[in-house]
């Protein structure tokens, strides 16, 4: 069954005893994030800080809880959604397209129903300062929450738009919120309400259920609702509220809800941050400033955050295994949708929202160029730079497989493609182009355009190794278990697995 | 150095190696080739011939999952380090092995393989899945010339109990008169087979190994093909019955992919043997077989022998030519002394090896056993409109990769993922990591926190 809210989910966690809770009071000045840290470099339990240091509250921080093991990254969203641990990445990734096949639409509870109700503070009881928000690296440009959905209207949907952009906090009621232009939610503020000089209702969800979680990392089409994909995830219905200061709707067992809104024509510093590429970045930054208008909460509120930076090379952490648990078998899904003959696209495990592979069958020639371009046209745009195409039989969770084909089949002559040299749109998280490349463009974006990439690594028919029958591989597997080695190394209970190179 | 069998003891000493308990139901490549997918240990086929099998011992842990182990880490053992050995170390004690040492001290002893009733066949060597003989691999050839004795990787078929048909360097054939005696090898110390690689890859097997560091790191013994270790586990004398036999194998040991080849018919005229012969084998094709592991860095450590003796200076950090990536990408590691350096740099790795189209440069500090990191900076770092750099495609194709084997001609490309020389260093992002993202006090309270978290 799957979980129903983030606290069944650190119940599942803490039962499998993927959980670790301190006791001792700790700092969210960067204490929180430098446990957290230690945790996701020796790919430990997921930290639970019962007690804050300096601090009257009854928040409890909770360290990068999506991270997932460095063998399995998707194991704990596995249990999250009612499947068993120990899944393949092919397996796990057929069973959640499966449920994103079934949308299910949200179903809606009174206020009184909603345990994210349990504290409504409106006006001038608004304290954002009140709650332990992490100071997570040396050298950021403040306290930030990371890990929250932010809900935004849309005329499309019901249930309005979920996404993800990170948050700096300023003071009691405002707080800077990095939104790039070409993304959903940063394009409705840019280019609808702050040209007619209105602010944008939204609501910052903390610690909302694993299945909102996941959909705020998806690229849902126009017309459609993360709510309902939401629900196909979790096989039932989420329970969604009404927002007390407007008419979004919000996830109903969330730990906490930050009411409010983004003001046109209004800007305050945002970053330097250290994010998902691992380094330092900036420069500092005007970005849209989010004025909180009331704050919801369960008793207790766990909130999480996520030590960005540290899901590069073999690290993880909960933004990078977000892009592999859900980001991944959502794109699968929308390219078989767009046409395309793919198998899986998965991120790169060393740098995930940077690179992905995807592997699939050529099936007329200018295939991959088209697939190229639909993809760094849409969801692509911004942060990927690079894609790499492997044939459908080589499994884009084995980063060695990958890595033997660039290198056997990516020929330099004809399998190395620049697309739009110079003319393409970047995010300023970047660390290849100079600060004042990066500039401090209106909306977000870099001044200076780049460019992307894509590799064919497919073998065009040529031979490849031959490798044993999946049955004999199996044999080989039972027998080495037998003989003493990890059965956890192994894929041998995955029928699909014997398929692969 | 170690003895074979010596050195297949202290990888079990260590819980390195596992042992399986025959008869095999599963062809001995394929439970070979399973393990070294799942980073396993060692294994050693314990048979009732008498005569063990061993896999994985000059390969290991994969370096695309962060581990304990290094994939070098049983090789620097078998070389006299300590398994904790750095690359470079490990770069280093190869290159000693190879020629240019100074005043080789050799040192003879008695032949530790004795028994001599033994038919080839009785060793029963290991038909792979694919074969259609029992496969011999991992041999060390030796054979005499005025010169002194010259030493290279083998590899083969029994056809039968007096029949051999092996593929050598084309270089050692070319040293060979009609019925020249070859003294095959089988579980010599670890130094005198990558002595062999290192000779293979460096196209050097005309140097005898009389003027290698080899010789004075393992004891010798005198056949009939000349010097050989003299801890060998089986020795097979066999002499050349035809130089173009009508045979070609499509299984290659990665060494072949540096140098080219020929097939040999022999003829066997005597095998030895220890008490309990034990003989290394690997699963050739398979991903991080151990001819794949000894070629690449029998290779890497050529490279970067000649790079960092080549401009007066030494630049670069390290080399690999990993297994991981089929010996298809070099990756090198360096300080980019000035604007262009880069391109210097990649080309004449390109000069100094065909096996590869692909150069990928990080900085010097990324170290190599951190490769997750190489495996992000490259996509992180190097910026995609000018960081991937094609050459003009008149260069021929590298001979590891599968593409362009018509003889046409293409582009190379290197990658820059190393910082840009000319940047101000402001423009260098810092890395988010333990060490620069927290002052020590709040690293010294995590660790407390987290160890007395850990130890409870």
């Amino acid at each position: 069954m799957a979980a129903n809210s983030f606290r069944d989910y650190l119940d599942l966690l803490a039962a499998d005893g993927w959980i670790r809770t301190f006791e001792e009071s700790v700092s969210w000045d960067l204490e929180a994030s430098a446990v957290t840290m230690l945790a996701n470099v020796r790919d430990g339990p997921i930290p639970f800080f019962q007690s804050i240091a300096g601090l009257e509250t009854e928040t409890k921080l909770v360290g990068d809880p999506y991270r997932g093991p460095r063998s399995r990254p998707w194991d704990h969203f596995a249990r999250a959604l009612g499947f068993s641990a120990g899944l393949s990445g092919r397996t796990y990734y057929d069973r959640v397209i499966d449920r994103l096949h079934t949308p299910t639409e949200p179903r809606l509870v009174d206020r009184q129903d909603a345990p994210c109700k349990t504290t409504i503070r409106t006006g001038g009881d608004v304290d954002l300062l009140s709650f332990p928000w992490p100071y997570i690296h040396e050298g950021d440009g403040g306290r930030y929450s990371n890990l929250h959905t932010i809900v935004a209207p849309d005329p499309d949907t019901e249930w309005g738009r979920w996404s993800s952009h990170r948050m700096m906090l300023h003071d009691d009621s405002q707080a800077s919120l990095l939104l790039l232009a070409g993304e959903q939610v940063p394009n409705r503020y840019y280019y609808d309400y702050e040209p007619r000089d209105e602010p944008m209702p939204i609501a910052v969800v903390i610690g909302a259920e694993p299945t909102v979680e996941c959909t705020a990392d998806m690229w849902i089409p126009s017309g459609r609702s993360e709510a309902a994909f939401a629900g196909g995830l979790k096989n039932g219905p989420v329970t969604l509220v009404e927002c007390e200061t407007s008419d979004l709707y919000v996830p109903a067992t969330a730990e906490l809800v930050l009411e409010g809104h983004v003001r046109p024509a209004d800007r305050l510093d945002e970053g330097p941050f250290g994010d998902y590429f691992g380094y330092m970045n900036g420069p500092r930054r005007s970005m849209p400033v989010f004025e909180v208008d009331a704050i919801t909460h369960r008793r207790e509120p766990r909130l999480p955050f996520c030590v960005e930076g540290t899901g590069v090379g073999y690290g993880q952490n909960s933004s990078s295994t977000l892009r592999v648990a859900a980001a991944g078998p959502d794109a699968t899904v929308g390219l078989r949708a767009a046409g395309f003959d793919v198998e899986m696209a998965v991120p790169w495990q060393f740098t995930s929202r940077t690179v992905w592979v995807i592997s699939t069958d050529c099936p007329y020639p200018g295939y991959l160029h088209e697939l190229a371009n639909f993809i760094f046209t849409t969801w692509g745009m911004l942060h990927i730079d690079f894609f790499v195409f492997v044939d459908a039989d080589v499994d884009p969770h084995n980063p060695r497989a990958v890595l033997s084909t660039i290198a056997l089949d990516a020929d330099p002559d004809a399998d190395f493609h620049q697309f739009g040299v110079e003319r393409m749109p970047k995010v300023p998280l970047n660390i290849y182009q100079t600060p004042d490349e990066k500039g401090s463009a209106d909306v977000g974006t870099s001044k200076a355009k780049t460019a992307k990439a894509y590799i064919d690594a497919t073998t065009d028919g040529d031979p490849k190794e031959s490798t044993s029958a999946a049955e004999t591989r199996k044999q080989a597997q039972e027998r080495l278990v037998e003989a003493g080695l990890d059965a956890g190394r192994f894929d041998r209970l995955d029928e699909r697995e014997g398929e692969s190179r | 150095m170690i003895p074979f069998a010596q050195y297949v003891q202290g990888l079990a000493g260590d819980d390195d190696l596992v042992h399986l308990d025959g008869p095999f139901d599963v062809p001995v490549d394929v439970l070979a080739g399973e393990a070294l997918r799942a980073s396993g240990p060692a294994l050693q086929f314990e048979r009732s011939n008498g005569v063990d099998l061993v896999s994985g011992v000059f390969s290991g842990a994969d370096l695309m999952q962060q581990r304990d182990a290094q994939p070098w880490s049983r090789l620097s053992l078998g070389l006299g380090l300590d398994p904790d050995a750095t690359l470079v170390d490990l770069l280093e004690r190869i290159s000693d092995l190879g020629p240019g040492a100074v005043d080789p001290d050799p040192t003879y002893t008695g032949q530790s393989a004795s028994g001599t009733d033994a038919d080839v066949q009785e060793v029963q060597l290991p038909q792979g899945e694919a074969d259609t003989w029992p496969a011999l691999t991992l041999g060390v050839a030796s054979v005499a010339t005025a010169d002194g004795t010259h030493w290279a990787p083998i590899h083969g078929s029994v056809v039968s109990g007096e029949k051999l048909r092996v593929r050598v360097p084309d270089s050692l054939q070319s040293l060979l008169s009609d019925d020249a005696t070859i003294t095959i090898t089988l579980g010599v110390p670890p130094a005198a087979i990558t002595a062999a690689y290192l000779l293979a890859v460096t196209e050097r097997v005309d140097t005898p190994i009389q003027s290698c560091g080899v010789a004075s790191a393992v004891p010798l013994v005198p056949t009939n093909g000349g010097l050989v270790p003299s801890t060998t586990e089986i020795v097979v004398e066999t002499k050349i019955t035809d130089r173009q036999p009508d045979f070609r194998s499509d299984r290659r040991e990665a060494w072949e992919y540096v140098t080219k080849s020929e097939s040999l018919s022999l003829s066997v005229e005597r095998v030895l043997t220890t008490d309990d012969p034990v003989v290394p084998v690997t699963p050739v094709g398979r991903p991080l077989a151990d001819d794949l592991q000894l070629t690449g860095l029998t290779t890497a450590a050529a490279l970067y022998h000649r790079v960092n003796n080549y401009w007066g200076i030494s630049p670069v950090e390290w080399i690999l030519v990993p297994a991981e990536a089929e010996l298809g990408v070099c990756f090198v590691a360096s300080d980019v002394l000035y604007a262009g350096f880069e391109w210097q740099l990649a080309n004449i790795l390109f000069s100094f090896s065909s096996l590869f189209d692909t150069v990928v440069i990080v900085d010097e500090d990324v170290p190599p056993q951190d490769f997750g990191r190489v495996l992000a900076d490259i996509w992180l770092k190097a910026h995609p409109a000018r960081d991937w750099i094609f050459s003009d495609p008149d260069a021929p194709a590298a001979t590891r990769p599968r593409y362009r084997r018509d003889g046409e001609t293409g582009s190379r490309v290197y990658v820059n993922a190393a910082w840009d020389p000319r940047w101000e260093d402001t423009y260098i992002a810092p890395r988010v990591t333990f060490e620069n993202s927290f002052p020590s006090v709040v690293r010294d309270t995590a660790l407390a926190l987290w160890n007395e978290e850990t130890t409870s």
